[in-house]
């Protein structure tokens, strides 16, 4: 079989970071041999917690701890639709740190929706998916227009923002959405018209699973079968040049943080209509920041998203569990994580090794590829 | 008495695959003037990268004064005492000269950099090599031959006895060259040795002792004296053919105007009034080039001209469109292309791919998007042509454009305006930083549009290239158009000379007269 190019490189790729993978899973599990009292079973926790437990039984096929591959699968799809969100705007070399306030506002305009209105299951739905996306689109273009237009830089902007929306969210939940029969500060839970239909029973992991995958596509082709995409990568890429060759430069900008904030707007509506099935005083545990990790790891290719999101969700998911059933605790795990990502951000670890491997192929390829060149040892 | 520098058996294979040196034998005497010239691509930056310490060699050994030594990193390369300036330089612009002269290894005083100290030795360095500099200057401020000159200091500062220096020239005017070469002496004079890389083989005959032709990676002529070869035998070697120094161009068929430009000027942020009331046309079938000393307004001219600046006031018009402050989508929907001065910053994406830079003027249009899909199979496609028709070296058109040679760069900056079909085409110092080759390309292709009765606007610094190219020469000086030319046998170097250097100049009535 031979590959061309890009597969192989690809292929480098892939397996430098399953290499790095290994390498920062045994820098955590020697972690774990010297807090731990039985760092075996801790670390397997770690390793196999989010997967369900499948066996044989007299009664059949019998699957146990099908809720933590739910777990898994919803924190994955939040974490992917975050990440594509981070992506889009990374891209483009603005970084936005917007994700967090969207999602509260998309929770929040998908709750509205489902509570102030009534319609059939189908276009409840809909209607309040829509929502969301629009207040994401719209809590994304307003820095998104203030960078492009006043150059108001986006850190502070969308860091301030999300304070701006967390407050509308709490303001608006506690003085008019808010159930006062409660003894916590919640919602109703939404009506059944409005509530994602489960796709695994026994989790929480509803038709988000669906819509996420659509999202995946459907930014993967924004990013490489659109003007618009082919327009922030090049404003990414260089700004200058962007400029030279005729793009309008500020539209790109801020509707590259707009239709990030329409992802991120979605991965709100998958907390509260999927997850939680009601509006909470806190919804998103700083999940926004985390989608920054995911496009890290994808290097924001909206390709590699899912995959990336689906690791470090079962990282996450692991993690939790390893927490709660072993003794060893967060922090341990957080470390764990963090070496995983320097290490696979680390950008020189790659042409370290082709460099080595080059050296080792060298005599065949030079001779293979130019006659002249004999006389080289 | 082994070389100062000897670099035997170096083979350099990038991550990307491709073999940039296979198999060179490079070797420099002390005070001596080494040029390293071939085609662009030919793999001369690269060989120094690795004597710099920047690349790593996939095989071979560098020996100094007979030692075999290995050089990781610049830093050890610096301890070497090689220094070495780059094709694209590496300043810092916000910083002023003396403070990027030291940078990094900063006087003292006490726990602070004593800035009064840096200024000074600055002073005192550039007093005794001949190069003038203004230490407080910011960067950013200061025109290319002035920082040029600040990264030659920056690497003496350092310690550096060998001096690489990649294409010094390419962006100098003549009269900076110059200066160049007088500093270069004086280095050699007290006991440097300097490694010169250059496409213009006039410059090699002038200054440097001995010349290193490479070709596809190899060297096809080690270590010549420059008294015994010459220009032809050097192009030959690089090129493997023999080369046209000089152009035919079949008598002018000259058209309408194309573009008329009407009391333009224009004025920068800091206030400065860079172009005074410009007017001229551009008719089709005709190379109109614009000579004059770098730095009096014909780098704004052009940026005006394509939209990238808004003009301050005046008119332009382009096949009777008005194309000013109208911003470079409108500009080049008018028919413009433009070949911008400054290539790395405007003219092309270093990340991007060669296909994405090859379309950023026309991803919108079909075939390369229908109904509001793009096709990236026939954005590659359209590259693999123009690679092809333009001679374009790489990988393949998914390869970065910073993976490419400088030339190659500039190839595909070429190819792009070139095949937009443009009724105007300001090219802007096209053939700078390109192989004798490549530049004899191009500028046949400036011809070949001229023939096709297009406009052309050719700003050049070369006043060879204006003088060989052009129908009509105009000469800016101040920001002004100072005198315009019918280009004959009767218009010389010298006659124009003064109207650069602003001792001479038309009459406003005879300006309009040829306007
Ligand atoms: N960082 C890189 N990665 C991959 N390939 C590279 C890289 N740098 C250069 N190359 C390739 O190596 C070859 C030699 O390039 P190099 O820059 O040494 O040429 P050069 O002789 O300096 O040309 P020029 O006169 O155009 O500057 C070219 O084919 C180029 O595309
Ligand atoms: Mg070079």
């Amino acid at each position: 079989m031979t590959l061309s190019q890009k597969q192989k490189q690809y292929l480098m790729e892939f397996f430098r970071i399953l290499a790095v993978i290994l390498i920062a899973l045994a820098l955590g599990f020697l972690i774990t041999l010297l807090v731990s009292e039985e760092p075996v079973q801790a670390f397997k926790e770690l390793l196999t917690g989010p997967l369900p437990k499948i066996s044989w039984t007299e009664a059949g096929l019998k699957i146990r701890g099908i809720n933590r591959f739910g777990n898994w699968l919803e924190d994955s799809i939040t974490l992917i639709l975050v990440g594509l969100a981070v992506a889009v705007v990374f891209r483009a070399k603005q970084f936005s740190l917007g994700a967090e306030g969207q999602i509260y506002l998309g929770a929040l305009a998908a709750g509205i929706i489902s509570l102030h209105t009534s319609a059939p299951a189908f276009i409840h739905i809909t209607l309040a998916l829509l929502a969301a996306a629009g207040a994401g689109f719209v809590w994304g273009l307003i820095p998104g227009i203030l960078k492009a237009y006043v150059n108001a830089d986006e850190i502070v902007s969308t860091l301030m923002l999300n304070v701006i929306a967390v407050q509308i969210y709490r303001l608006l939940l506690i003085q008019w959405l808010r159930n006062p029969d409660y003894g916590y500060i919640a919602t109703d839970f939404f009506p059944e018209t409005a509530v994602l239909p489960l796709v695994i029973p026994g989790t929480r992991v509803t038709i988000a699973l669906f819509l996420t995958i659509i999202a995946v596509v459907a930014t993967w082709f924004l990013m490489t079968r659109t003007p618009l995409g082919y327009e922030i990568r090049v404003v990414g890429d260089n700004l200058k040049f962007a400029r030279y060759g005729g793009i309008n430069t500020r539209r790109v900008i801020a509707l590259s943080m707009a239709v990030s904030g329409i992802l991120a707007g979605l991965a709100g509506a998958h907390l509260s209509m999927g997850i939680l099935k009601q509006l909470t005083l806190n919804i998103s545990f700083g999940i926004g920041f985390e989608g920054i990790v995911v496009a890290l790891l994808a290097r924001n290719d909206p390709k590699a998203v899912p995959l990336a999101g689906l690791f470090y969700g079962y990282l996450r998911t692991g993690a939790q569990i390893m927490e709660r059933s072993s003794d060893v605790t967060r922090e341990v795990v957080l470390i764990i994580q963090a070496i995983i990502i320097i290490l696979i951000t680390a950008e020189r670890v790659l042409p370290l090794i082709q460099q080595w491997r080059m050296r080792r192929k060298l005599p065949q390829e030079l001779s293979a590829d130019h006659s002249e060149a004999a006389h080289v040892a | 008495m082994p070389p100062f520098v000897e670099m035997r058996d170096i083979v350099k294979i990038y991550p990307n695959g491709v073999v940039a040196n296979r198999g060179v034998h490079f070797s420099v005497e002390k005070g001596e003037i080494h040029a390293l010239v071939g085609e662009n691509g030919a793999g001369k930056t690269t060989l120094m990268k690795i004597l710099y310490g920047m690349e790593h060699p996939t095989a071979g050994q560098i020996f100094l004064e007979g030692r075999p030594v290995r050089i990781q990193n610049p830093h050890q390369a610096i301890d070497l005492g090689i220094g070495m300036v780059h094709q694209n330089f590496m300043l810092i612009p916000s910083f002023t000269i003396a403070q990027n002269i030291v940078l990094g290894q900063e006087p003292r005083r006490g726990r602070f950099i004593d800035f009064e100290a840096a200024a000074r030795l600055t002073t005192e360095l550039s007093q005794t090599y001949g190069l003038q500099v203004d230490p407080q200057a910011r960067v950013e401020a200061t025109p290319v031959g002035m920082r040029q000159r600040v990264e030659i200091l920056k690497t003496l500062y350092r310690g550096a006895n060998l001096l690489i220096l990649d294409e010094p020239t390419a962006v100098l005017t003549p009269q900076e060259t110059a200066d160049l070469f007088r500093a270069v002496r004086r280095l050699v004079a007290e006991g440097k040795t300097v490694i010169f890389i250059t496409h213009k083989l006039v410059e090699v005959k002038q200054i440097a002792d001995r010349v290193t032709v490479m070709r596809h990676g190899e060297v096809t002529g080690e270590a010549l004296r420059t008294a015994d070869v010459s220009e032809a035998d050097i192009a030959q070697l690089m090129v493997g053919r023999k080369v046209l120094f000089r152009i035919e161009k079949p008598p002018q068929q000259r058209g309408p105007a194309v573009a008329q430009v009407r009391d333009l000027s224009y004025i920068s942020e800091t206030g400065r009034p860079l172009l005074r009331e410009v007017s001229f046309n551009v008719y089709a079938g005709e190379i109109l080039g614009i000579a004059g000393v770098e730095g009096n307004g014909q780098t704004e001219l052009a940026e005006v001209l394509s939209g990238l600046k808004p003009p301050t006031t005046g008119q332009a018009l382009v096949n009777g469109r008005p194309v000013l402050g109208k911003g470079p989508r409108q500009v080049r929907q008018a028919g413009v292309a433009h070949i911008p001065e400054d290539r790395l910053t405007n003219g092309v994406a270093l990340d991007a791919s060669i296909a994405d830079n090859l379309v950023v003027d026309r991803y919108f249009r079909p075939p390369f998007t229908r109904r509001g899909v793009m096709y990236p199979r026939l954005i590659r496609r359209h590259a693999r042509d123009l690679m092809h028709r333009f001679d374009i070296r790489a990988a393949s058109e998914e390869s970065p454009v910073k993976s490419l040679s400088g030339g190659n760069m500039q190839k595909v900056i070429v190819a792009r305006e070139f095949s937009s079909e443009p009724a105007l085409l300001i090219a802007a110092q096209p053939t700078r930083g390109i192989d004798i080759g490549a530049a004899e390309f191009v500028r046949q292709q400036l011809v070949q549009k001229r023939n096709e009765g297009k406009a052309v606007l050719l700003i050049s610094a070369d006043l060879a290239e204006v003088m060989s190219l052009a129908d009509r020469i105009a000469v800016m000086f101040k920001g002004r158009i100072v005198g315009i030319f019918q280009n004959g046998p009767d218009i010389t170097e010298e006659e124009l000379g003064l109207y650069m250097l602003g001792l001479k100049q038309q009459s406003p009535d005879e300006i309009e007269t040829l306007q």
